[in-house]
């Protein structure tokens, strides 16, 4: 074991930092520490005790595992390492799940096995297990890349069952034995109405009731560690048969009805992926299938709009394979192109990615301190340089420590052969070189601020400050394609969502310069390329300045728009918004808009201090605020967000007021 | 003539993605209006060629609007000078879409051809008529705030006479 300094005063400075980290979680000390991630309960029992074995993990990796070159960067605070409580043991990021393999071959969660369902109530019941099973095998997002197209053959099953059962009880036999027994089959309706009829409304009820029980148990299975729930989801839209048809109608109804009193469900995170010539104008064949997207985005905030027509989504488009169809898995994260080969999603996710805190360079570098005039941007890309080689260190480091894990350390995801090949490994088979199809990620924060501190505008202010940005952006896509040729790996490039590290950089900045304005003044760091929140500009600009963005960051982005107003009465405005940065070439996108609830009497829209509906104040009754937070949504901002993406919330400047 | 308020974009005041244009001044005198400071004619800043001009430019240059909308106050108690920043509007942005907010009926504003306010009707496209009657308040209703109120599709209750109803181009 190598400790940095192996002295006595090591030791003892050792010791008293693990005894400070026990004694912050169990007295609850330190609340941006409990409320890192909003999605954790980090006061409760299995909070704090989950929240022990993280922070030690931590601790130990730093001291004992980690190159030194990429601890000084962490210290520094230029390098952040996301989900370092899971570097030592190897466990890798979020994975696209192959569900249709999954559910055609039947599974064995390490428990029991499992038959191939024979109905769409039992298949979505399956995807739930699969998603928890899964979950356990690694830390980031579990996403379904195609659930229509996977589920859709058990929307088949079950309609014939229920037409056999009709045929039988309508007695609408004719001597010869029904056959090719599908939705679309327009003889079998003429030849037995009643049975076609029966079946018809009979799946639509089943699928429907397994959306429901789906959306029910994705929220409620509190399986992870502290006792979070899976972060799921699910990617729709395309496929254009009855069925597959039937799953997206059911699962976008039961995510309006919501949960148990209407709630809005926090997960599964919704994608709806929009295509040309397949529901993006009237003549579309699930154009109708879109228009109820958006109703419930508007609605529920889900799902948000995946681009598949975005250059970057089309290099490895094929219309025949849904697989090839973008999508993405937890935050924005995507694994669409190989250099192995497999241009396809399911079987494979994201392995780690660390962030580069772009801000603390442009400070060192620009003009905010006031010690030069001029930005000396050839010192600032020389640093940049440094710092990208060393947050690259530690992804091929940890890469390495993942690759050197056993089989059976991930069992559901290696054994099911969730992981592309998994089932191939014999359990204390090292997973090796399977891992190489899945891609380590060099992510960013604050362009803004950056920006601002190099040269005394951001990006959204001064079209020559855009250009720097821009190009600062593709310089470090380039340099990710320079190194996955030298590596032979894939190595990408993150817009990164920044949760708890939004605020954890931004502190460590402001204690060492100070508060120096636009830059870290506030408590926050801008997400990735983001126009800041707070700045004031229209939709469609900040829509085609941040559009640019998209195209090189080919891990993954998002692009938001704030509207303040009750967007579920204004459809027009909704759609119009979408569209238009989907014509933009944003790869990802979704609008932010007020969901209040009142506690009382249920009311959802836009509340003030007092309920429109009921007229409960604020003071008297609870009235839930649901805003979304780096990509996926929070129960309520005001008690579960840290200190750092409050204060962003109430930042935010609604693009329209 | 007084602006009382903008919004470049929003989507509270008539359908899509609309630039709100706020002018000062109402006789009306609703009990329970919103804000009664903007009952003032020379509440706001003066609405002067430059700042129209502006206005214009934002909204010529944002392709996501659906039109504008105007509201007050009232804008027909300043009809001849609203209808004149209207022509500018449609000279330099083109046709756009335009939406007016009143306390006064379509009928009272249909009832003189030949006045002012007949003219500034004419130029918009649907008109959300009638006093705010704090005992027909709805909070449900879309763009209105009472239930009294109607939205009204200008050019063809012109053309037919009569009072028509503005149907929604999208809905869910
Ligand atoms: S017409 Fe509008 S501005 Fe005038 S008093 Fe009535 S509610 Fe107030």
């Amino acid at each position: 074991m190598a400790l940095l300094q192996p002295t006595y005063e090591a030791n003892e400075h050792l010791l008293r930092e693990m005894i400070a980290v026990g004694e912050d979680i169990i007295d609850s000390k330190d609340l941006d520490l409990i409320r890192e991630n909003a999605n954790l309960n980090g006061e409760s029992f299995s909070g704090k005790m989950s929240k022990l074995g993280s922070e030690y993990a931590k601790w130990y990796a730093k001291h004992f595992i980690m190159p030194k070159s990429v601890v000084r960067a962490i210290e520094e605070n230029y390098v952040y390492v996301h989900d370092l409580d899971q570097y030592a043991i190897g466990t890798t990021n979020c994975i696209f799940i192959p569900f249709d393999k999954l559910l055609g071959g039947g599974f064995n969660t390490g428990n029991g096995s499992v038959r191939p369902p024979n109905s769409i109530m039992t298949a979505m019941a399956l995807v739930a297990i699969i998603f928890q099973s899964q979950q356990n095998a690694q830390y980031g997002g579990v996403s379904a890349s195609k659930i229509d197209h996977d589920l859709a053959p058990y929307v088949a099953k079950s309609f014939s069952k229920y037409f056999r059962k009709g045929v039988f009880y309508f007695e609408e036999e004719d001597g010869a034995e029904p056959s090719d027994i599908h939705m679309s089959n327009f003889e079998l309706q003429l030849r037995y109405p009643k049975s076609f009829r029966y079946a018809l409304k009979e799946t639509e009820a089943e699928t429907l009731q397994g959306a429901e029980s789906l959306i029910h148990n994705l929220n409620t299975m509190s399986s992870r560690a502290g006792g979070q729930i899976p972060f799921t989801s699910i990617n729709y839209g395309t496929c254009t048969s009855p069925e597959g048809q039937m799953v997206i109608d059911a699962l976008l109804t039961a995510t309006m009805q919501g949960l148990g009193s209407g709630e809005t469900p926090i997960f599964p995170i919704q994608i709806f992926k929009c295509k040309q010539g397949v529901n993006q104008s009237p003549k579309d064949p699930n154009y109708a299938l879109f228009l109820k997207a958006a109703e419930c985005s508007a609605k529920r905030l889900y799902p948000n709009f995946a681009n598949l027509d975005a250059p970057l989504n089309l290099q490895v488009y094929d219309p025949s394979d849904p697989d090839s169809e973008f999508a993405t898995m937890g935050c924005r994260t995507r694994v669409l192109s190989d250099r192995f080969g497999r241009n396809k999603l399911s079987g494979k996710g994201n392995l780690s990615f660390n962030t580069l805190n772009l801000v603390k360079l442009g400070i060192e570098y620009g003009t905010a301190l006031g010690k030069r005039k001029k930005a000396d941007e050839q010192g600032f890309y020389h640093a940049l340089d440094h710092y990208l080689d060393i947050a690259l260190d530690g992804l091929l480091h940890r890469f390495d420590i993942q690759r050197r894990q056993k089989a059976k350390a991930s069992d559901f995801m290696m054994r099911e052969g969730v992981w592309e090949g998994g089932e191939q490994l014999a359990p204390d088979e090292p997973v090796g070189d399977l891992l190489k199809h899945g891609s380590l990620s060099l992510g960013f924060i604050g362009v803004a601020e950056c920006m601002k501190a190099l040269y005394g505008r951001h990006h959204g202010e001064d079209e020559q400050v855009f250009e720097k940005a821009f190009r600062l952006i593709a310089y470090m896509r380039a340099y990710c394609d320079r190194k996955s040729d030298e590596l032979d790996l894939n190595i990408t490039l993150f817009a990164t969502p920044a949760e708890g590290l939004s605020g954890k950089f931004t502190k460590r900045d402001r204690q060492y310069y100070g508060s120096l304005p636009g830059i870290t003044d506030r408590e926050y760091y801008t997400n990735s390329f983001h126009i800041p929140v707070y700045y004031e500009i229209q939709a469609a600009r900040k829509i085609r300045l941040e559009a640019r963005f998209h195209d090189l960051c080919n891990a993954g982005a998002i692009s938001y728009i704030e509207l303040n107003g009750n967007a579920r009465s204004n459809p027009a405005a909704f759609l119009s918004i979408v569209q238009y940065a989907l014509s933009q070439q944003v790869s990802y996108f979704s609008i932010n808009h007020p969901i209040d609830r009142c506690s009382a009497c249920g009311y959802e829209g836009i509340i003030g201090s007092v309920c429109p509906s009921c007229g409960s104040h604020e003071e008297d009754v609870h009235i839930r605020r649901l805003r979304r937070v780096t990509g996926y949504l929070t129960g309520d901002f005001q008690t579960r967000f840290n200190s750092a993406k409050q204060a962003e919330v109430r930042d935010r400047v609604k693009h329209t007021p | 003539m007084n602006l009382c308020g903008y919004y470049p974009e929003s989507i509270n005041e008539g359908e899509g993605l609309r630039a709100s244009i706020f002018i000062s001044g109402c006789r009306h005198r609703c009990k329970g209006c919103f804000s009664p400071v903007t009952w003032n004619f020379n509440y706001g800043e003066p609405f002067t060629l430059q700042r129209q001009n502006e206005i214009i430019g934002d909204i010529a240059r944002n392709p996501l609007l659906s039109g504008i909308s105007l509201l007050g106050g009232d804008p027909f108690f300043s009809a001849a000078e609203v209808s004149e920043f209207l022509d500018r509007l449609y000279a330099q942005a083109g046709a756009v879409n335009t939406w007016i907010y009143t306390g006064y009926t379509y009928e009272e504003l249909t009832a003189d051809p030949l006045a002012a306010e007949y003219a500034l009707l004419r130029r918009c496209h649907v008109l959300v008529d009638g006093r705010f009657e704090e005992a027909l308040r709805d909070t449900s209703l879309r763009y209105c705030g009472s239930s009294n109120q109607r939205l009204i599709n200008i050019p063809a209750s012109l053309a037919s006479g009569k009072v028509e109803l503005w149907e929604p181009t999208v809905r869910f």
